[in-house]
């Protein structure tokens, strides 16, 4: 329960945090007398600020069980009471996710899409299945082709071809 | 009216159309079926599909989208167990018993033909109430916008799950995030730090995508390695006559589908509270009524009607304010409000005037779809169970790669497809923290709209916010928020919380 504090805690700062940034910039906003463009940002980051401390006063005055569920889906959560957690597949997976954007661009849409798909497929296998190889790149290359081909064709929308820009 | 109903229908029933609603009503019920994809997503992925649509093959598909999903969530909720959306949680109750007692196509068949039915009922509904409430808001001025927006937030701020304090402030920052942007009335450049691509502020679908398609992908990778796949078990449709039950059975069930339909109805005009809700509530109160209440949870079929009638009735009761009033009550009418805009129709009072055709078209969409739902989920049944066997960790990636195609095709940018990123990021911090995303949405949607009718009401009244409650409707509204929080902070602090307030707020 302990740790459920520490969380709620840590939660109220990162809240109190965004609203004491959002404050700040509000402030530099140029106005003038009266209701200005500057008046609702100023408005709301006080009401943010104010919840804010109110999450951090009840992380500290709540006894040690806490009422509320962490989880937003607590019926889930009672379901799978032994879920593993594991933050390095996160991270790969943001990784893939930031590669994936920022080669968008310079490499093209057609080549990039295959590289995430196979790799994502590799990250996210579950850990009591083996990965198929061929499966995975098959799927990844026939679902590149099949969006980037259908979106050129039927929907007008011209995704990046990047490196084959002179092919396509 | 029943002349521009018949433009509606004549409108519909075209090939094109026809097709397109066809694969849209399928698709939506695949991802109303799997657990972890929502109707919200079906719509937001389908939405750059329709850019280069007309306005009415464009909404109707998003409109069959909508009512496939919404109805697809049974069908995972009675063969695996799980809930496919939380429309759906009240059927697993008994929908699951039924399927272990062997009678999975009776469960099937009830959900199926009462989503149906309370479809039906909320659109005829919405066809009859909509119009009267748009003559109403027609006389709206910027005071009355401003005070139902407010409300509007309040509502979906106090009621969503988890603490009322990471409700509001949610809410809040949903507002907050929506002031980035050349500033209303003044034309002030706020919080761009420069950046050009800022000036417009972000989009609303960029938002949408992130919140809900790219945190569930990194949601997935948290766990989704060590979780079980439940899989489904197939039902036998063999010997099987019409849709699996007797027409006596449906005969008592439908005092229960009356009611039920009406708790629905009524909660889906509520802002905040939608289809997640309305199902729990009538179920609940199904169960108290009924003569053989002790055997609901068991397997009754009652509660699957109740539950199935009632989140289906909320398609129509959420259309309400969005057409009427242009005010989303929830997330999948605020993307379906994002695909109004892209076709270039402001919903609102006006829209029934000058739009008039095309609303009778969305009309006749929503009839058509909920008919081709009512076959395809019963008759396609074996199709649908089989792609539920899908494995997540080859779904949700080619999802991502959709939502980067759905982003990019906004307005061909880069920029755009970050932006996803960026608020991918912000949903999973929300899921960590146990912050609801849903006011968010509705914040960043309503924020706008009501800053610049707080603005333009201080102009009308010189500077004063006094008409601000001395106006009736804006007075009412801002007074029942007001109520409302304290009403919410009072039973929060009560110890004993009523049932109906634990079921809200769950």
């Amino acid at each position: 329960m302990n740790t459920l504090n520490k969380k709620e805690l840590i939660i109220g700062i990162a809240m109190l945090g965004a609203s004491l940034a959002y404050l700040v910039m509000a402030q530099q906003l140029p106005g003038h007398d009266g209701v200005d463009a500057a008046t609702v940002p100023k408005l709301l980051a006080g009401f943010l600020s104010l919840l804010g401390v109110m999450q951090l006063v009840s992380a500290f005055a709540k006894p040690k069980v806490a009422a509320e569920p962490a989880s937003p889906v607590p019926a889930e959560a009672e379901e799978q009471p032994t879920e593993v957690i594991e933050p390095r597949t996160v991270l790969k997976t943001l990784g893939l996710i930031l590669g994936y954007m920022a080669l968008l661009g310079p490499v093209g849409f057609p080549i990039m899409t295959v590289v995430y798909l196979y790799l994502q497929f590799l990250v996210l296998t579950p850990v009591k299945q083996k990965a198929r190889h061929l499966t995975y790149l098959l799927i990844a290359v026939a679902c590149s082709a099949i969006i980037f081909l259908l979106f050129r064709e039927a929907f007008d929308l011209l995704l990046p071809a990047g490196l084959l820009n002179n092919f396509i | 009216m029943l002349e521009l109903l018949q433009q509606g229908f004549g409108a519909v029933f075209s090939l094109n159309i026809m097709m397109l609603m066809a694969v849209g009503v399928a698709m939506g019920i695949v991802f109303g079926a799997v657990p972890g994809l929502s109707a919200t997503m079906a719509v937001a992925l389908c939405l750059p599909l329709t850019f280069t649509m007309g306005p009415q093959a464009g909404l109707s598909l998003l409109v069959a989208l909508f009512i496939g999903a919404t109805s697809g969530g049974l069908i995972s909720a009675i063969l695996l167990k799980i809930p496919g959306t939380p429309s759906s949680i009240a059927t697993v109750f008994d929908g699951g018993p039924l399927m272990e007692q062997g009678h999975g196509v009776k469960a099937l068949g009830v959900g199926i033909v009462f989503s149906f039915l309370g479809t039906i009922f909320s659109i005829v509904a919405l066809m009859f109430i909509a119009p009267q409430l748009a003559k109403v808001a027609l006389s709206f001025g910027p005071h009355e916008y401003f005070a139902i927006a407010v409300f509007s937030l309040t509502l979906i701020a106090t009621l969503s799950a988890g603490s009322m304090v990471k409700g509001l402030f949610a809410g809040a920052l949903g507002i907050a995030v929506s002031t980035v942007g050349i500033a209303p009335v003044e034309a002030v450049r706020r919080f761009t730090f420069g950046v050009s691509e800022l000036n417009g502020g972000f989009s609303m679908l960029t938002v949408m995508i992130g919140m809900f398609a790219v945190a569930e992908i990194i949601k997935l990778a948290e766990s989704g390695r060590h979780a079980v796949q439940g899989k489904a078990r197939s039902v036998s449709m063999k010997n099987i006559k019409g849709f699996g039950f007797s027409l006596k059975e449906f005969r008592e069930q439908l005092p229960n589908a009356g009611r039920s339909g009406l708790i629905g109805l009524g909660i889906g005009i509520l802002p905040g509270i939608g289809a997640g809700t309305s199902n729990l509530v009538s179920y609940i109160i199904a169960k108290k009524r009924a003569k053989d209440g002790h055997t609901y949870g068991k397997g009754n079929i009652g509660g699957v009607v109740a539950s199935e009638t009632a989140n289906n009735a909320g398609i129509g009761g959420a259309m309400m304010p969005l057409m009427t009033l242009g005010i989303p009550g929830d997330t999948v009418t605020a993307i379906m409000l994002g695909g109004f805009l892209i076709h270039g129709i402001q919903p609102g009072p006006l829209l029934f005037i000058s739009q008039g055709p095309l609303v009778y078209t969305i009309f006749a969409a929503l009839i058509v779809a909920t008919c081709m739902m009512l076959f395809m989920e019963f008759y396609g049944l074996r199709l649908f169970i089989k792609l539920l066997d899908v494995p997540k960790h080859i779904l949700l990636p080619i999802i991502l790669v959709l939502c980067v195609v759905g982003a990019f095709g906004l307005s061909s940018r880069l920029f755009d497809v970050w932006s996803i990123l960026l608020f991918g990021l912000l949903g999973y911090a929300f899921v960590k923290a146990g912050m609801p995303a849903a006011p968010f949405i509705i914040g960043f949607i309503l924020g706008p709209m009501a800053e610049t009718n707080l603005r333009r009401g201080l102009m009308l009244s010189d500077g004063s916010f006094a008409e601000f409650f001395t106006n009736p409707i804006a007075g009412t509204f801002l007074g029942l928020a007001l109520a409302f929080v304290i009403w919410q902070v009072f039973s929060a602090l009560r110890p004993k919380p009523s049932a109906i307030n634990e079921i809200l707020r769950t």
